[in-house]
């Protein structure tokens, strides 16, 4: 009955693998946003090999799902599992970000970079000083929704026995098998997703209205 | 001569390449259906949610908001292993073309509001004065502009679909994660399954992502003093 | 199009250098690869943990417990001479096979059937335990016997060996089956629950731990599965060291009391 599914190692079963889930898809977002902007700005600046490897790398990662670099990543390194799918999250979200970043970059109006060459600004010193932070504030939208896939992306992870909410959930539904019971989980584990997910993207957008009133 | 890429492995790979082929059309078909699946929901959802009637406002909300902030694959285990238990159980490709069309008919509809919404009222008011009818001047003036702006990020969620078809090879659904990791996963050739797998999903994706790069330099071709609000700004390229 | 070109280029040139890779042998004394494991200390073995009684981890303590759990010990105890001086990592049918080949584990002890076509993949000890591949369906259906799901669907594990057992059985009796894999075995109880499949099929000492009051196991057992433990395929020392362990548990017969300690058939 209910009761047997909503005891209390069930729940802390569930809120474990919850625990999991965010844990993953912080420190994704903490690489990926740093390897991710590197690319970006390398694709975007740079005509030589750092750059063309850089799209190679975007384009090809991109543009291929994100369960078979799951998959790949699973098998071919020799990692705990866990950090082997921070690895595949990491690398498939850092293309996605290196194109918002490049996307971002291109936003800006030539004439921010001519001005700011006039003035004396290094090529570095505009990008920091001038550009970045205009892009960052057009990033923020695409960024906010990536960061909210990365963490149902976390989900595809059970794929390969990584066990977060997604896979408790589904570990428990193997042993629960009434109606009712079946769609408790569901619930349970969809209203995980949605509130982490909500939280965050108000927080972005209240973030963004905020720099928007200081313009 | 044992490695994960060794040369037998791939000639069982081309011996059995009609595996691969159907979890291509699987996977094709899939995208093509679901995709205009999705364009339906997002153009009507789109429309609800900058219609000024409350009620459809608020239906566009909570659909927008609950799809884009669940895991897809959630979605898909509901419909697949949920709905059974009322009584609903619909074919796996059903499955994949519904999920994957309400899933990405969320983002469309919020690319669609955000294109709609950057069409400079003015520019209806000064065709209207012109002369235009109001169907005449959507016609002629807005939907063009508006078409221009949203089918990049159009593109980029086709591109998106594609590769979230894969989520099928999670319920037995027959794409080509689904064919490759069956394969594989009976002789352990997973070496060069998996790269043509990669390279089958690139056919398919690179282009139109290529495309989407294509629309998205000629939809910023526009005359200067305008090019501010004309170009979605990367608030409205939601990225799935 | 051009770029298509271009990136699978390079891709098909990173491939080929793979390739070349693969096939130069690999030279590195038998007795090096034990001693890998004597420095590091401890052996890493793959177990299911979904498996009461064979590699099951307990949700209210987290320790995982079974049959394979206690001749991984006794393996570390011949190899290591302390038989706590082992890693458990949790693996599925689907990954256990890749992690061997990674190196992230050391041998795996997780109901693994040994057949000829892994054989040439991997060494595989002595058979330790033989069981047989179950149906479990549900009760209300009213099925008895594997001739009742001639054209139904049974669902299976990837790259467990059920499939081909049941193809090859449902060949022999001239039935028609259709199969539907999944990556763990949670989810295939889940699709039999949701009537997405008509039985569950996996050996039945796996079933065993998804039996409910809804379903039933069928009588029909058949292929015998014979479990081994593997290593990687260069790794021979190991393999000796593995085999040698299972036969004198076999020989001094603790294998047959830890059969009886968990009270399996």
């Amino acid at each position: 009955m209910i009761s047997n599914l909503f005891s209390l190692i069930n729940i802390k079963f569930l809120l474990y693998g919850f625990g999991l889930t965010l844990y993953i898809s912080i420190v994704t977002i903490i690489l990926s946003t740093i390897f991710g902007t590197v690319l970006g700005i390398l694709r975007n600046s740079s005509k030589g090999l750092p750059g063309k490897l850089s799209a190679v790398y975007i384009e090809t990662v991109r543009n291929t799902p994100m369960l078979l670099w799951i998959l790949v990543t699973r098998f071919i390194v020799n990692m705990k599992p866990v950090n082997a799918g921070i690895l595949a999250l990491t690398i498939f979200t850092s293309s996605i970000i290196g194109e918002i970043v490049r996307g971002g970059l291109n936003s800006i109006k030539q004439g921010q970079w001519e001005a700011a060459f006039s003035q004396g600004f290094t090529y570095v010193q505009t990008l920091r000083y001038i550009i970045v932070p205009q892009a960052f504030k057009n990033m923020i939208p695409a960024l906010a929704s990536q960061f909210i896939t990365v963490i149902k992306d976390t989900s595809f992870l059970w794929a390969v026995g990584i066990e977060e909410v997604t896979g408790k959930g589904m570990i428990l539904m193997g042993s629960y098998a009434s109606t009712t019971q079946v769609f408790s989980i569901f619930g349970m584990i969809a209203l995980m997703y949605f509130t982490a997910n909500y939280v965050l993207s108000l927080l972005f957008r209240a973030q963004q209205r905020r720099l928007v009133l200081q313009n | 001569m044992n490695g994960p890429f060794a040369l037998f492995k791939w000639q069982a790979l081309f011996t059995d390449w009609t595996v691969f082929a159907k979890g291509f059309l699987t996977t094709l078909l899939v995208s093509v259906i679901a995709l205009l699946l999705a364009l339906v929901l997002g153009i009507l959802f789109g429309i609800f949610s900058t219609s000024k009637i409350k009620v459809l406002e608020a239906v566009s909300r909570v659909y927008v908001e609950f799809i884009q902030n669940t895991p897809l694959l959630i979605q898909v285990f509901f419909l697949y292993n949920g709905l059974p238990h009322l009584g609903v159980v619909l074919p796996v490709m059903l499955i994949g073309i519904l999920a994957l069309g309400i899933y990405h008919g969320a983002y469309i509809a919020e690319v669609v509001r955000a294109g709609i919404n950057s069409i400079n009222k003015g520019q209806l008011e000064a065709a209207l004065s012109q002369g235009f009818t109001y169907w005449e001047a959507m016609r002629y003036i807005v939907i063009p502009q508006a078409v221009k702006i949203v089918l990049p990020p159009m593109t980029n969620q086709a591109v998106n679909l594609i590769k979230n078809t894969s989520v099928l090879s999670i319920i037995a659904g027959g794409d080509l994660m689904y064919q490759t990791d069956s394969w594989s996963s009976a002789n352990l050739y997973y070496g060069p399954a998996y790269v043509v797998t990669g390279l089958l999903y690139l056919a398919l994706c690179l282009p139109l992502a290529t495309a989407a790069r294509n629309f998205e330099r000629k939809a910023s071709q526009v005359p200067e003093s305008d090019s501010e609000d004309k170009k979605l700004t990367y608030e409205e390229d939601a990225i799935a | 199009m051009k770029k298509l070109i271009t990136i699978s280029a390079l891709i098909l040139t990173l491939v080929l250098t793979l390739t070349l890779a693969g096939c130069s042998s690999k030279t590195s004394s038998a007795s090096d690869e034990i001693q890998k494991i004597k420095d590091r200390g401890t052996l890493k073995v793959g177990v299911k943990v979904d498996v009461p009684k064979f590699g099951y981890k307990d949700p209210a303590t987290g320790k995982i417990s079974g049959f394979e759990i206690d001749i991984a010990k006794a393996i570390a105890k011949k190899i290591l001479g302390d038989e706590n001086k082992v890693e458990f990592q949790a693996v599925t049918a689907k990954t256990r096979g890749p992690l061997l080949d990674s190196g992230e584990i050391d041998m795996v002890a997780a109901t693994f059937t040994i057949t000829e076509e892994r054989k040439k993949s991997y060494n595989f000890s002595d058979s330790y335990f033989t069981d047989g591949v179950g149906l479990l369906v549900k009760k209300a259906s009213g099925f008895k016997s594997f001739k009742d799901l001639d054209g139904k669907t049974i669902g299976v594990a990837q790259s467990a060996t059920t499939k081909k057992a049941l193809q090859a059985e449902a060949d022999k009796q001239g039935l028609k089956i259709k199969f539907s894999e999944f990556a763990s075995y949670p989810e295939i109880k889940t699709a039999l629950t949701s009537g997405r499949v008509d039985c569950f099929s996996v050996d039945g000492a796996i079933l065993a731990g998804y039996l409910d009051d809804n379903t039933t196991i069928l009588s029909d057992k058949f292929s015998p599965q014979e479990y081994g433990i593997a290593s990687k395929k260069t790794n021979t020392a190991l393999a000796k060291a593995i085999n040698d362990t299972i036969t004198e548990l076999r020989n001094s017969g603790d294998l047959q009391k830890l059969v009886e300690k968990w009270g399996l058939k």
